[in-house]
């Protein structure tokens, strides 16, 4: 035993273990770390097929991370409080403000960065009159159809203003009761938004402070989201139901989806036969008019120990050669507007987006539009489940947004805010 | 005190210091903090600029018992917990009673079975759950069907989205509190038992008069977790239906989830936390004295 004692004991070898622990902590110096990008959706899945290309010209290697969507919001917005953002990250372009103003995101240090992007765009990435982010896509949402459903009742493509949709609607309902004729999921704001939009509604006023949903025009644009649904012409149903959204399309359970560029890669990737779809501008109460998009910006984090090799970072991302790539991978539409000369682009499921892209309407620049447009959907949804009635819902949507501005507000009316 | 004890007395200090400085740092210090925060308005504008920082004294609890959602969300979570704990308890119980018996066989593969969900990722299992429950397609509607019960829309319908969640719930926990059942009905004395089969008691009353009061104090701190448990009921909503529909299933915590961490309210979701420590604390004493009167501490 004691020979033991002065060689290895298991009591030493188990010391050895924090020892160990703590060398791993130790950086190793060779080579630099890789700079770091995260995104969302099919950009965060498919961005490293754009890496080789930019590592091979600046020996720069890029670690990617994907979000998921849906937690994207909290999870940037913990980064920054933690410091732990990466060095560039992406953005939906409604959040753009939220992160300039808490100082996430760094202005863009040279106007060359930007140039021959999307104006509609470009505007959208602005807040107090400087370039925050990159656009580096558009996404307008349009109304994706099935055009063997409405070639049954006699139509080439769903009708651009509401009265005709709606004829068109009740038609096809007619034909297949057991189906749908549109999905709106009652927890997906985007096209309630779109539908509010195209009603003329201004959802803030007194300098974005206050609400102005209880209007004539909030009303006609609940009464139209809500006839839908009364009617059966949509399930009333959450995106947690409709676990597969592009089977039900392609099987037939709804025959208009209104939805964004994402969709051409999700029809793609399932081989939904393209002969059976197609793209219309989404319709308004007299025609189609300007829409909002979730459009994706390129932002590169405040925090960032090199500027320069971000900058670099987004400009490849963001070039007419990765635009093309993207958009030949997952169907992303280019904000960039020279590789719209592309004859890649000349496609017709392409063209009710080239078309609406000319048509913004960005949402209001306050950091609560994303949690407003939540309380929109919910109170349309209490309209929709027969909770409340039309002008109930909407004085309560403005109570409820009057107290999610409060503290705006009070900012406003100090002069802190502009 | 001899210096024997008192350098025993040191010895267990130095011991408990690693646990007490922890407990010290990830836990009464966070608390306080947080009891800090919930007298504030710290919002995003605050992560912008520390000069829109204000004390607002109770301004946040005021504004919380004003906030309908939040009592919406008192009453979700509390339908949760009323429902929840006999359904999970009654459960554990009910499985724990048929594998005491002495005529099953193969009682550690049952046990095993049983207790495979608790121990199982909630994400995965709630994904598997939101196929049974399709309202078109699901397992549980064609068995319900073939009874000749409509389909019922059991997450897309607000007045059954709580049941429906409590079902998975009730599946995916029942097993650890049978497990500890099992071994406190392992310590129900044999003899009383047959003394009492002896002298004509019945089923139930032998169930009421010689395993009940033996399970007494398993049962109660059964509860006591149960009820914790219940009030912070997260994750299950969370996944399955996002607090919806009609914000059917939004509870306390997912409530100060979506305003702390989502909004980056930290001022009201800490208020939120403040009021959800002192509902469970005041549950738990009372528990703690109905134990007390059934001599069950």
């Amino acid at each position: 035993m004691e020979g033991d004692a002065r060689g290895w004991t298991r009591r030493s070898t188990l010391a050895l273990l924090p020892a160990l622990g703590v060398a791993a902590c130790a950086r190793s110096v060779a080579a630099p770390a890789p700079l770091r990008l995260w995104a969302m959706s099919w950009e965060g899945d498919y961005s490293p097929l754009l890496m080789p290309a930019f590592t091979a010209a600046t020996g720069i290697a890029v670690e990617v991370q994907s979000l998921p969507t849906t937690a994207s919001h909290e999870k940037l917005l913990i980064a920054t409080a933690g410091g732990a953002l990466p060095d560039v990250f992406m953005l939906f372009n409604g959040w753009l403000t939220e992160f300039a103003t808490i100082g996430a995101i760094a202005p863009v240090p040279d106007p060359s960065i930007v140039a021959g992007m999307f104006p509609g765009m470009l505007d959208a990435t602005r807040v107090g009159g400087r370039d925050y982010a990159v656009p580096w896509s558009v996404a307008p949402q349009v109304n994706f159809y099935r055009r063997d459903l409405l070639a049954a009742v006699g139509y080439d493509a769903p009708p651009g203003d509401w009265p005709a949709l709606r004829t068109m609607a009740l038609k096809l309902k007619r034909r297949r009761p057991d189906d749908f004729v549109f999905l709106m999921l009652l927890n997906w704001p985007t096209a309630l938004i779109n539908i509010l939009s195209q009603a003329g509604v201004r959802p803030l006023r007194d300098r974005d402070t206050r609400a102005n949903f209880s209007t004539p025009e909030g009303q006609e644009a609940f009464a139209w989201y809500a006839s839908i649904f009364a009617d059966g012409l949509a399930p009333k149903a959450l995106s947690t139901e409709v676990q597969d959204p592009v089977a039900a399309f392609a099987q037939g359970y709804f025959a208009i989806w209104p939805s964004g560029p994402v969709t051409l890669r999700d029809l793609a990737q399932r081989n939904v036969p393209k002969h059976l779809w197609s793209t219309a501008r989404c319709a308004g109460p007299r025609g189609p008019g300007a829409l909002s998009g979730e459009s994706a910006s390129l932002c590169v984090a405040a925090t960032t120990g090199r500027p320069a090799d971000a900058w670099a970072l987004v400009r490849h991302l963001t070039s007419v050669e990765s635009e093309l790539h993207f958009q030949r991978a997952i169907g992303n539409l280019p904000a960039n507007l020279h590789a719209w000369a592309s004859p890649q682009l000349d496609q017709p499921v392409l063209a009710a987006f080239a078309d609406q892209m000319r048509y913004p309407a960005p949402g209001p620049k306050v950091i609560e539009w994303e949690q407003i447009q939540l309380q929109v959907q919910f109170a349309a949804e209490r309209v929709v489940r027969g909770v409340e009635t039309i002008p109930q819902a909407l004085a309560g949507l403005d109570t409820r947004v009057d107290r999610i501005l409060a503290k705006r507000r009070a900012l406003v009316e100090a002069g802190k805010l502009a | 005190m001899s210096a024997r004890a008192a350098a025993q007395e040191r010895t267990a200090w130095l011991f408990s210091a690693p646990v007490l400085a922890i407990i010290l740092l990830v836990f009464v210090l966070p608390t306080a903090l947080a009891m800090a925060l919930s007298v504030t308005d710290y919002s995003i504008y605050a992560l912008a600029d520390w000069d829109n920082l204000r004390f607002v004294g109770l301004g946040n609890f005021v504004d919380l018992f004003t906030t309908p959602l939040f009592w919406r969300a008192l009453g979700n979570t509390a339908l949760f917990a009323v429902l929840g704990v006999p359904m999970a308890i009654g459960a554990s119980l009910f499985t724990a009673l048929l594998l005491d018996d002495v005529t099953v066989r193969w009682k550690p593969l049952w046990r095993v079975l049983l207790f495979a969900p608790y121990v199982t990722s909630i994400v995965a299992t709630a994904v598997v759950w939101r196929f049974l429950f399709n309202e078109r397609s699901g397992l549980i509607n064609r068995l319900i069907g073939a009874v000749g019960i409509p389909p019922v829309d059991w997450l897309g319908d607000p007045h059954t989205s709580i049941p429906a969640i409590l079902i998975f719930v009730t599946w995916k926990i029942f097993g650890y509190n049978m497990i500890v059942f099992t071994a406190a009905l392992s310590a129900v004395p044999g003899d009383l038992m047959e003394a009492a089969r002896l002298d004509g008691a019945g089923r139930w009353g032998r169930f009421r008069h010689v395993t009940l009061p033996a399970i007494g104090p398993t049962l109660l701190l059964a509860a006591v977790m149960s009820v914790a448990g219940f009030l912070q009921i997260f994750a299950e909503p969370y996944v399955m239906t996002l607090g919806g529909p009609a914000q059917s299933t939004t509870t306390i915590l997912f409530f100060m989830f979506e305003e702390g961490f989502k909004w980056w309210n930290l001022g009201q979701a800490s208020a939120v936390a403040f009021i959800l420590f002192l509902m469970i604390l005041a549950l738990t004493l009372i528990q703690t004295r109905v134990g007390k009167r059934y001599e069950w501490l």
